[in-house]
């Protein structure tokens, strides 16, 4: 055995699963060695039992559905811009925010041009057309449910996240073109706010449970989608 | 079988396969449940639009995890939330512990996500995601000996930790 002490303790710390023969002969030579080994086997015990955990069930199932799906065809358009620099002009209707927690965003409009940016565009392009109980099943797991007439026109669902946690994400196809929907389950807003940014408009909406923004580049359809999402994502009775 | 039916095979294939250590993955280094979801759709819709391009199979795990860690680097360009509260994060427990040892797994993980980033992605990488020193090479494009370091510093920080909080039982015996 060629390996001194200190290399073997080295060797321990940094890849203690190490199949070198060397190492493998080492760990096993006795006295000190032994000893370090042993010890070395407990805290790998720990650091698994810290590091390793069930994801949710039906995690993986889930976001596997949502992801293979071909992206519909755009017939060579894309519906919005992409990167515009222009600055944020917000049209704050009502003074003050309800915003009291503070998970990396000011405020629900910076979120809301954050989320936009960082991903909008693309999760546009690849709305099709959806099935109504994926829909309800997501929506289940916030404990809200969705009208028929909104499920029906849903054309991409994803998890996203929120100023407070778990959202959701939805493209909305609607007959004046798509729209985009983000479900914050416990997020207040200030209902009927409005905002603008690049080249879209969005209207923040107060629902029984939570808030929604709508995003699209048309203000009267952010205007006319406002009731209907309102009406239309409500609390599953009997569920807090 | 035709040509997007096995590409359906493919991708389940790899999703199933890889889902739960992305998934945990992301939750290590985001510190935050619904972001960590995001993540790993996110990954999984861009590794099903460049699916054709991954020809070696055995690559996929890694070739995820590069998408994974770029969507996150991208992601936060801008914002860096703050970490959530682990025990609120990791709610699901796969075994169950005795409250020593509880206590001992709680305070390892808040070592874990206080590490620096240079040391807690490498501890990540091999104990997460089972990769080898030069897999881990590869993917921060560093040398192998620079990773064996940083694997090295990490477990003596995390020690050190334990040590420094007053861990009592088997791993305090440890040291």
């Amino acid at each position: 055995m060629s390996m001194n002490f200190s290399e073997f303790k080295r060797l321990l710390g940094a890849e203690p699963l190490s199949r070198d023969p060397e190492f493998l002969d080492a760990r096993r030579s006795g006295g000190e060695f032994e000893a370090a080994a042993a010890e070395a086997d407990i805290f790998e015990d720990r650091l698994q039992q810290s590091l390793l955990f069930s994801p949710p069930v039906g995690l993986v199932a889930d976001l596997k559905a949502l992801s293979a799906k071909p992206a519909k065809s755009r017939q060579g358009q894309r519906w919005w811009p992409a990167a515009l620099a222009a600055s944020v002009l917000l049209a704050v209707g009502a003074a003050g925010l309800n915003w009291n927690l503070n998970r990396g965003w000011d405020s629900v409009p910076e979120y809301v041009v954050d989320h936009y940016r960082h991903d909008g565009d693309r999760v546009l392009n690849l709305s099709r057309p959806n099935d109504p109980g994926e829909v309800q099943a997501l929506l289940t797991e916030l404990n809200v449910q969705a009208a028929p007439a909104l499920a029906g026109i849903v054309g991409l669902i994803k998890n996203c996240p929120t100023p407070d946690g778990r959202g959701l994400h939805m493209i909305l196809n609607t007959e004046n073109g798509p729209a985009t929907v983000i479900y914050m389950p416990d997020t207040v807003v200030n209902d009927q706010e409005t905002l603008a940014f690049d080249d879209v408009q969005v209207v923040l909406v107060r629902l029984q449970r939570g808030s929604a923004a709508i995003i699209a580049p048309d203000r009267q359809l952010v205007t006319r989608l406002h009731d209907m999402i309102q009406e239309s994502i409500v609390p599953i009775p009997g569920k807090s | 079988m035709n040509t997007e039916a096995r590409r359906h095979a493919k991708f389940n294939g790899l999703a199933e396969a890889y889902g739960a250590d992305l998934y945990r993955y992301a939750m290590w280094i985001c510190g935050n449940d619904a972001l960590a979801k995001d993540l790993v759709q996110e990954t999984y819709l861009r590794a099903w639009k460049a699916l054709d391009k991954l020809n070696d199979i055995k690559a996929a795990k890694s070739w995820m995890i590069t998408i994974l860690r770029r969507e996150f680097a991208r992601t936060f360009e801008r914002k860096v939330p703050k970490f959530a509260d682990v025990d609120e994060v990791i709610v699901r427990e796969e075994r169950e512990l005795e409250p020593e040892d509880r206590t001992e797994v709680r305070l390892l993980r808040k070592g874990i996500l206080k590490l620096p980033p240079k040391y807690r992605e490498p501890l990540l990488m091999q104990v997460v995601l089972g990769f080898s020193c030069e897999e881990i090479a590869a993917e921060l494009e560093i040398s192998k000996s620079a990773v064996m370091t940083q694997l090295f510093r990490a477990r003596e920080q995390l020690k050190a930790r334990l040590q420094k909080d007053g861990v009592t039982g088997n791993v305090h015996e440890l040291f």
